[in-house]
C-alpha cells in the first residue's frame, strides 16, 4: 500500500516491538491468572487432600479388616440365594416378557382414556352452558355427554384391568427376587461403614476415579472454569448473629478461617499439625451436637482476627509467644496488620470472648482464666475507679474507714499507707507511693506530706483508739489455734508469716483462701479488747463488712483473740515514725489551691490555714486524687464519681488510643499495654517530665503473673462486639441470676462450699467430705426456698458432726438472698418456687413398706429425731430427720434416696437397701420383709416413696442446738475426732445439706 | 559519615529550608534573565542538561532512595504502597524535564547558529497517521498496562481498616495527587487553599494559551526563546506543586508535624504553635492597645495590604517595569496575567510570612470564615 520510504519509522523495527511487547504482555497476561490462582489456601487444600486420602486408605483397610471374616458368610448366603435365584430363572425371563407387554398394552389404554377425559371436559362446558342460557344454538348435548361418560367408564375399566394384571406379575417377580434382595441388603448392611470409606475415597483420591472424573477433577479447577463447582475453594461460613461493624453499618461476619483449617471439626486430624489439626475441645465447640455449632458462631467469634483473610498474614493471626512470632516471621513472613483493629487475641486470652454471650457470670464450665480474672476485677476493687457497666462494681473492697481511729492508731495507719506491704507482704491493698515515677526526693517530700495528710483526715474530729489489753479479753491461746483451724476461720483467712507457705494466687480456688486478710501481726496493729468485740460481732463495728458472724460464746472469743494477738511485727513497729516538711505541705497546700484559684490567693488562703487545717485540706484532695474511696467508705465521700477510665469496652479500644509513653521496649498491641500496665502500673510514665499532680496514679497490686494474665483476659472481655440477641446465652437467664451469683462470689461461699464444682477449700483442709461444710450440688432443687431463707437468716445445727460452723451473714438483706436462692434455684434448673405442702397417706401400703425399710435400714443410728439422740457416736452424727418436711423438696428427697453419691460425691448415707423381686418372692420373705414390702413386688420408685413419706411423718422438735451443744459440753469435742474416725462407714449423712448449713459441734 | 549525612538531609528538608534552596535554584536553572543565566554559566548548572547530567542525576536520586531503604525510619515510608507513585514522580518528573531542556538546548544552539530546530520537517513532507503514529501509540499502550499489571500484582491495594470518624488515622494523609493542596491547608484558611487556589490553578493553566503572546518555541524544544514563562510554570509546577506533594509524603508525619526524611515518626513530638494575626500585630504589638470591636476597623490594615497587593501593584508594574508589556499585551490580557501571577506568587509570600513573622492571617474574621 505505502512504500515503505514514505513512512516516518522503520515499519520492520516497529513490527519487532510490537512483536517483543506483545509477548511480554501475553506472558504477564499467564502470569495474572497464575498469580491469581496461586492462593495459599489451594496449597494447604492440597496438602489436605492428600493427607484425607492416607487417612481413609488406613481406614478403609482397616475396615476392610474388621469385617473380612464375617463378611464371607454373608457372601456366602447371598450367592445360595443367588443359585436359587438362578435356577428360576426361566420362570423369570418369561414373566418379565408378559410385564413388558401388559405395560405397552396399559400405556396405549391410559391415552384413549385420558383423551377421552378431555372429550368429556369439553362436552361438560357445552351442557353447563346449555343449561345456564337454554339451548338456542341448536341441539342440546345432552346425549353427546352422557354417551361419552358411559365411554369412559368402560375405558377406566379396561385400564384398570390392566393395571392388576400388571402388579400381580411384579408380585410375583419381586418375590423370586426377594431372597437375593434381603441377603444383598444384610451384606451392604454389614459394610456400610467400608463402603461409605470407600466411596469417599472414590471421591478425593483421584487415582481411584474412572477417566471421565478424573478428566472432570482436573477441570473444575481450570482457571476461569472453576467459578462453576471448583474442588479447591474458599471455604466460608456467614455468622449472621455476630456483626464486623464498620461504624457506619454492622455487617454479617464471613469466616473463611476453614479455607485452610480444613479438620478442625474432623476428630480424625487431631494429631495432624498446623493448619490441619483439629480443634481441641470438641464437645464444647463446633461440632453440631456441641453448644457452639461452628455454623452458629464461626471461628473469629471467640478467636478474632480478620475473618475473611485467607491467607496466614491477611488473616490477622497474633503470636502468643515471642518464639511463634519469630518463628512466624521466618516461616510465613508474618507481620502484623496495623490497619486491622481485631487483631486474633493471643491463645492465652481467647477466654476473653466467652463473656460476649456469657457474661453473667464467673463461674462458666471451661473459661478458667476468665473466671479467675473476673473473681480478680471484684476482689482487688477495679471498678471501684473504673466504671464498667456490663460487670459493675457489687461492693467496695476495702474496708469502711468512718470508723477507724476505733481500730487503729494514726502512726500505724501512716505507716500502712505508705507501704502496706511493710506490714504484710501478701496483702490485697495496692501500694500508692514507694513507686517508679516517685522516687524523686521532691516527690517523695509531696508523698510524705499527702500521706500524713490522708491519715489526719481519716483521724480528724474523732477519738484516738483507745483500745484496752487487758486480760478480760485475751484467753488461751492453745485453745485459740484449735479453734481457728476447726471453726471455719480458714474458709477466708489464713495466717502464715512465710511467704513462701502462704497460698500462691493463681486460681480462683487459692483466691478463696485470701477473701480476708492473711491474719499476722496482729499484736501490731489492733488492740484485744477491738478484735475480742469485733469477733463477737463484727456488724457493731462495721455493719457492711463481709466477716460474718460466728456467733461465738465470749471464752471462744477470748481464745480467739489471745491466738491471733500473740503474732506482732517488730520490723514494723520499728519503723521510725511518719514525718513530713512543713513547707513541703505548705506548697502542696498552695498547689492544690491553686488549681481553683489565682496564685496570689491561693498563698494568702494557705497562710491562714493552719497546719491541722492544711493537713486536712490535703488529706481530702489526696484522697480524692488517689481515689482511696472506690474501695473505702470515708466520710465525706459517699458520692463520689470514680476517678479512672471507664473500662466497660476497653478491649475493644483502638490499640492507638492506648498510650506506651515514650519507650519503644513495649510491642503495640491492647493485651501487651494491659500486662504492663498490671505489672508496673507506673511504667508509661517512664521518662516523662511530669509535675507531681500528673503523674499517673493507679496504684500497684503486685499481681502474680497468673493473675495478670487473668485479669488482662477479663478486661480484653470488656468490648463492643455486636453479637445477636440469640446467641447470647446471659438473656436466657433472669438478672436475678446474675446478682445472686456475684453475692455468692462476694460473700466467698465457695470458700467453704463447693458451688458449680469450683471452691470448697475448706472440706479439702478438713479432708473428708463429710465432715466440711456441704457440697451445695442441687441445693436450689433440694431445699425448700422458705426454709432456705429462714435457715440463711438464722442458721441452726444440720449435721451435728461437723465443726465448723455455717456462720450467721446478718448484713445481707432480705433481697439479696432472695437473690442469692434464686440462683441455687436457677443452677440447679428448678423451676418450681412455690410448692403445695407434701401430701401422702399414712395408711397405704407403700407408707407401711416404707416403715419397715426405714426399720430395717436403721436410720436411727445416725439420724437425729428431733429430741431423740441417734444411737451411733457423736462423729457420726447426721441431721435431725424432724426437719425434713420443713426443710427438704420431696422429688429431691426421691431422687437422693437412690444414689446418695451422685448428688453429694464422698456422702457416709448410704443408698437404703431395696429389696428386689426375688428376694422378695424367696421363701420365708414375709418374715424377713413383711407383707407390705412384698405387695409392692419390687417396684423401686413404690418403695423409695414409702420411705420418704415416711420420713415426712416423723415428728419432733426442729431445733436441736441446745441439746447439741449441751451434750458436747459435757463429753467434750475432740478436735482431731475426725482424723480418726474413719471406720464409721455405716454412717450416712443422708440429708445433706443445703447451702449454708450450720454446724455444729 | 552516613549519619551525618542523614542529619543534614533531615536538617535541610525542614520546608523552610528545602523551600528556600528550590525557590533560589529554580531561577538559576531556568534562568529568566541575562543576570540569572550568567550565574548559571559560570556555576556550570547547564551541564545538568547534558547526558552526563542526566545519569549523575539519576545516580544520586537513586543513592538518596537507596539510603532510604536501608534506614529503618526512612524505609517504612518509601515501602509503603502509597508511596510508590512518588517514588515513580521523582524519575519520571526529572527524565522529562531534563529530556526537554536538553533538547531545548541543542536547538538553541542550532538556532544561535542559523540552523533549524532539529525537530524541524518539511512542510510538505507527509508523516501519516497510520502507521507512524497510531502504531507507536499503540506499542506504548501495550507496555504501558504490561507496567501498570505487574506494578498490580507485585503490590497490593493498601486498604486500611473501615473508616471511623471516632478514630482517625494519624497523620490523616489525602491521596498522593492531593498533598500539595493539603500543604497549602497549613498557610490558608481551607475556602482560599481548597477552593480558590484549585481554581486558579486550573483556570489559570486553561488560560495560558490566550495569554501567551510569544510566537516563537511553536513546534519544537527552545529554551532561550521562551525562558520567563518555562521559569514562570517551573516555579510553579515543581515548587508550589510538586515539591508540596514530597513534602506531604516524607515529611509530614504525625500531627501533621515535619520529620526529616531518616527521622523517626515520634506522635509525642510537640511544636509550638504561636501564630497571630496581622490586626493583632498592628492594634495589640504596635500601637500597645486591644483589638477593636468593630470587625471592618479591626481588620482594615489586612484589607489595605492585600488591597494593595491585589490593586495596586499591578498598576505599579504597568506603570514602571512593565510599560513595554502592558502595550504588546493590552490592558485585558495584562490583568489577567497580573491576577494569575499574583495569586501564584501569594503562596510563597504567605509561607514566608508564616515563617519568618509567625504570620497567621492578613484578615481574620473567623466570625464568618474569612480569613486571608
Amino acid at each position: 500500500m505505502f512504500k515503505n520510504d514514505e513512512r516516518y519509522w522503520d515499519i520492520n523495527l516497529l513490527n519487532k516491538w510490537f512483536a517483543v511487547s506483545s509477548i511480554i504482555f501475553l506472558a504477564v497476561t499467564v502470569w495474572v491468572f497464575v498469580d491469581d490462582n496461586d492462593d495459599e489456601f489451594k496449597t494447604y487444600q492440597k496438602e489436605f487432600r492428600k493427607m484425607q486420602i492416607k487417612i481413609a486408605e488406613t481406614k478403609l483397610v482397616q475396615d476392610s479388616t474388621e469385617i473380612a471374616s464375617d463378611r464371607i458368610i454373608y457372601e456366602k448366603e447371598l450367592a445360595i440365594a443367588q443359585e436359587n435365584f438362578d435356577d428360576r430363572k426361566e420362570d423369570l425371563d418369561l414373566l418379565e416378557k408378559e410385564l413388558r407387554t401388559l405395560k405397552n398394552r396399559h400405556y396405549n389404554e391410559n391415552m384413549l382414556y385420558q383423551g377421552q377425559k378431555a372429550q368429556i371436559d369439553a362436552l361438560k362446558f357445552l351442557v353447563e352452558a346449555d343449561n345456564a342460557h337454554g339451548a338456542s344454538h341448536g341441539p342440546s348435548h345432552l346425549d353427546d355427554y352422557n354417551t361419552a361418560l358411559d365411554k369412559l367408564d368402560n375405558l377406566r375399566l379396561i385400564r384398570e384391568g390392566t393395571e392388576i394384571e400388571i402388579s400381580e406379575k411384579e408380585q410375583i417377580i419381586k418375590q423370586i427376587k426377594s431372597q437375593v434382595k434381603a441377603k444383598k441388603d444384610d451384606l451392604d448392611a454389614f459394610t456400610k461403614k467400608y463402603t461409605l470409606t470407600k466411596n469417599t475415597l472414590e471421591k478425593i483420591d483421584r487415582e481411584k476415579m474412572t477417566i471421565g472424573n478424573q478428566i472432570g477433577d482436573i477441570v473444575r479447577d481450570l482457571p476461569i472454569l472453576d467459578f462453576l463447582d471448583p474442588y479447591y475453594k474458599v471455604h466460608q461460613i456467614v455468622v449472621a448473629d455476630v456483626k464486623y461493624d464498620v461504624n457506619f453499618a454492622a455487617v454479617p461476619t464471613v469466616d473463611r478461617c476453614t479455607s485452610c483449617h480444613l479438620g478442625i471439626d474432623n476428630p480424625d486430624f487431631s494429631d495432624a499439625p498446623q493448619p490441619y489439626t483439629t480443634h481441641p475441645n470438641l464437645e464444647l465447640y463446633l461440632t453440631s451436637s456441641s453448644p457452639h455449632p461452628i455454623n452458629n458462631f464461626g471461628c473469629t467469634s471467640c478467636h478474632a482476627g480478620k475473618s475473611r483473610g485467607t491467607s496466614f498474614v491477611s488473616s490477622g493471626h497474633t503470636p502468643n509467644t515471642p518464639e511463634d512470632k519469630e518463628r512466624w516471621k521466618e516461616e510465613y513472613d508474618w507481620k502484623k496488620d496495623h490497619h486491622w483493629l481485631t487483631p486474633m487475641l493471643p491463645t492465652r486470652y481467647t477466654q476473653a470472648s466467652c463473656f460476649n454471650c456469657h457474661s453473667n457470670t464467673s463461674d462458666l464450665a471451661g473459661a478458667e482464666k476468665l473466671n479467675f480474672g473476673l473473681s480478680l476485677v471484684d476482689k482487688a476493687g477495679c471498678n471501684g475507679c473504673h466504671h464498667n457497666e456490663d460487670w459493675p462494681t457489687q461492693a467496695k473492697s476495702g474496708p469502711n474507714l468512718k470508723k477507724v481511729n476505733e481500730k487503729l492508731s494514726e502512726d500505724w495507719v501512716a505507716k500502712w499507707v505508705k507501704n502496706p506491704r511493710h506490714f504484710r507482704y501478701n496483702t490485697r491493698m495496692p501500694a500508692i507511693f514507694e513507686q517508679p515515677n516517685q522516687e524523686t526526693e521532691e516527690v517523695t517530700e509531696y508523698n510524705n506530706a499527702e500521706i500524713a495528710g490522708i491519715t489526719e483526715y481519716l483521724f480528724n474530729g474523732k477519738d484516738k483508739k483507745s483500745g484496752s489489753n487487758s486480760k478480760r479479753f485475751v484467753g488461751d491461746i492453745a485453745s485459740g489455734e484449735k479453734l481457728f483451724n476447726a471453726i471455719g476461720c480458714t474458709g477466708c483467712h489464713v495466717s502464715e508469716n512465710n511467704p513462701e507457705l502462704a497460698p500462691h494466687v493463681d486460681s480462683y480456688y487459692n483466691l478463696t483462701k485470701v477473701q480476708g486478710p492473711n491474719l499476722i501481726g496482729m499484736g501490731s496493729k489492733v488492740s484485744a479488747e477491738w478484735l475480742y468485740e469485733w469477733l463477737m460481732d463484727p456488724q457493731a463495728y462495721m455493719p457492711e463488712t463481709k466477716m460474718p458472724n460466728l456467733r461465738l460464746e465470749p471464752q471462744q472469743a477470748k481464745d480467739l483473740t489471745a491466738y491471733l494477738i500473740k503474732d506482732k511485727n517488730k520490723p514494723f513497729d520499728d519503723l521510725p515514725d511518719h514525718k513530713y516538711s512543713k513547707e513541703v505541705l505548705d506548697q502542696l497546700t498552695v498547689n492544690w489551691l491553686k488549681k481553683s484559684n489565682p496564685e496570689k490567693y491561693a498563698i494568702q488562703k494557705a497562710s491562714k490555714m493552719d497546719e491541722l487545717e492544711k493537713l486536712n485540706f490535703v488529706g481530702e484532695k489526696s484522697i480524692r486524687h488517689y481515689g482511696c474511696f472506690g474501695c473505702h467508705n470515708i466520710d465525706g465521700f459517699d458520692d463520689a464519681k470514680p476517678i479512672g477510665v471507664e473500662i466497660t469496652e476497653e478491649g475493644s479500644k483502638p490499640v492507638g488510643k492506648f498510650d506506651f509513653g515514650l519507650f519503644h521496649d513495649i510491642e503495640h498491641t491492647t493485651h501487651a499495654w494491659i500486662e504492663n500496665k498490671l505489672r508496673t502500673p507506673r511504667i508509661y510514665d517512664r521518662g516523662k517530665e511530669s509535675e507531681h499532680l500528673d503523674l499517673l496514679k493507679m496504684p500497684n497490686f503486685y499481681f502474680s503473673e497468673e493473675e495478670i494474665e487473668a485479669i488482662t483476659t477479663a478486661v480484653l472481655s470488656f468490648n463492643a462486639n455486636k453479637i445477636g440477641e440469640k446467641l447470647l446465652a446471659h438473656k436466657k437467664a433472669p438478672d436475678i441470676y446474675k446478682k445472686g451469683h456475684r453475692l455468692v462470689k462476694q460473700y466467698n461461699c465457695q470458700g467453704c462450699h463447693l458451688i458449680e464444682n469450683r471452691g470448697g477449700q475448706l472440706v479439702d483442709q478438713i479432708g473428708k467430705p463429710e465432715y466440711g461444710p456441704p457440697n451445695l450440688h442441687t441445693e436450689g432443687r433440694k431445699a425448700n426456698p422458705d426454709w432456705l431463707l429462714s435457715f440463711l437468716n438464722n442458721p441452726s445445727i444440720i449435721r451435728p458432726n461437723l465443726q465448723a460452723k455455717m456462720p450467721s451473714f446478718h448484713q445481707i438483706s432480705d433481697e439479696d438472698w432472695d437473690a442469692i436462692i434464686a440462683y441455687f434455684q436457677h443452677m440447679a434448673s428448678e423451676k418450681v418456687h412455690y410448692r403445695s405442702e407434701h401430701q401422702f397417706d399414712t395408711e397405704s401400703t407403700e407408707f407401711a413398706a416404707g416403715q419397715t425399710l426405714h426399720e430395717i435400714g436403721q436410720c436411727n443410728s445416725c439420724h437425729f429425731y428431733g429430741e431423740e439422740f441417734p444411737t451411733g457416736d457423736a462423729p457420726t452424727w447426721a441431721p435431725n430427720l424432724a426437719m425434713t418436711k420443713e426443710r427438704l423438696n420431696p422429688d429431691w428427697v426421691h431422687e437422693w434416696l437412690k444414689n446418695p453419691q451422685e448428688i453429694m460425691p464422698g456422702t457416709k448415707m448410704p443408698a437404703p437397701y431395696l429389696p428386689d423381686e426375688a428376694v422378695l418372692s424367696a421363701k420365708g420373705a414375709i418374715n424377713d420383709w413383711g407383707s407390705d414390702l412384698i405387695k409392692l413386688n419390687g417396684d423401686t420408685t413404690k418403695m423409695l416413696n414409702g420411705l420418704r413419706d415416711y420420713l415426712w411423718n416423723i415428728e419432733g422438735s426442729n431445733n436441736i442446738d441446745d441439746l447439741v451443744k449441751t451434750y458436747f459440753d459435757k463429753n467434750g469435742y475432740d478436735f482431731e475426732s475426725s482424723d480418726g474416725d474413719d471406720d464409721y462407714d455405716d454412717d450416712d449423712d443422708w440429708d445433706d445439706e443445703d447451702e449454708d448449713e450450720d454446724d455444729d459441734w | 559519615m552516613l549519619d551525618a549525612f542523614k542529619n543534614s538531609v533531615d536538617y535541610l528538608s525542614n520546608p523552610t529550608i528545602s523551600f528556600s534552596l528550590l525557590t533560589v535554584l529554580t531561577p538559576l536553572l531556568f534562568p529568566p534573565t541575562d543576570w540569572f543565566d550568567k550565574i548559571n554559566r559560570k556555576l556550570r548548572l547547564h551541564l545538568l542538561w547534558t547526558k552526563t547530567g542526566c545519569a549523575i542525576s539519576m545516580a544520586v536520586i537513586t543513592f538518596f532512595f537507596a539510603v532510604g531503604f536501608l534506614d529503618e525510619n526512612f524505609s517504612v515510608i518509601l515501602t509503603k504502597a502509597d508511596n510508590f507513585p512518588i517514588i515513580l514522580m521523582f524519575y519520571s518528573i526529572f527524565f522529562c524535564t531534563w529530556l526537554a531542556m536538553h533538547k531545548a538546548y541543542i536547538n538553541d544552539e542550532r538556532l544561535e547558529k542559523g540552523l533549524k530546530p532539529s525537530e524541524y520537517n518539511d512542510p510538505d513532507d507527509k508523516v501519516l497517521v497510520w502507521p507512524d503514529l497510531v502504531y507507536i501509540e499503540f506499542i506504548a499502550l501495550i507496555l504501558f498496562t504490561v507496567f501498570l499489571v505487574v506494578w498490580s500484582i507485585l503490590v497490593a491495594a493498601p486498604l486500611e481498616e473501615p473508616a471511623n470518624p471516632a478514630s482517625t488515622p494519624n497523620p490523616s494523609k489525602a491521596p498522593w495527587y492531593f498533598l500539595g493542596l493539603q500543604e497549602m491547608l497549613v498557610y490558608y484558611d481551607p475556602w482560599i487553599a481548597g477552593i480558590l487556589l484549585p481554581i486558579f490553578c486550573v483556570v489559570g493553566l486553561m488560560a495560558i494559551p490566550y495569554m501567551d503572546i510569544n510566537k516563537k518555541g511553536d513546534g519544537y524544544y527552545s529554551f532561550k526563546e521562551r525562558r520567563v514563562g518555562i521559569f514562570i510554570f517551573m516555579y510553579g509546577w515543581i515548587v508550589l506543586w510538586l515539591f508540596l506533594i514530597v513534602l506531604g509524603t516524607f515529611f509530614r508525619g504525625p500531627n501533621w508535624n515535619f520529620y526529616g526524611p531518616f527521622e523517626y515518626w515520634d506522635a509525642h513530638k510537640v511544636v509550638a504553635l504561636n501564630n497571630i494575626n496581622l490586626s493583632e500585630y498592628f492594634w495589640v504589638k504596635l500601637l500597645g492597645t486591644g483589638l477593636p470591636d468593630n470587625i471592618l476597623l479591626r481588620e482594615f490594615v489586612g484589607f489595605i495590604v492585600v488591597g494593595i497587593y491585589l490593586f495596586i501593584t499591578p498598576v505599579l508594574l504597568a506603570k514602571t517595569v512593565l510599560k513595554d508589556m502592558v502595550k504588546s499585551y493590552g490592558l485585558v490580557r495584562f490583568g489577567a496575567l497580573m491576577t494569575f501571577g499574583l495569586v501564584m506568587l501569594s503562596l510563597p509570600i504567605k509561607m514566608y510570612f508564616r515563617w519568618i513573622f509567625d504570620l497567621k492571617y492578613f484578615v481574620a474574621i473567623p466570625e464568618y470564615f474569612f480569613n486571608i
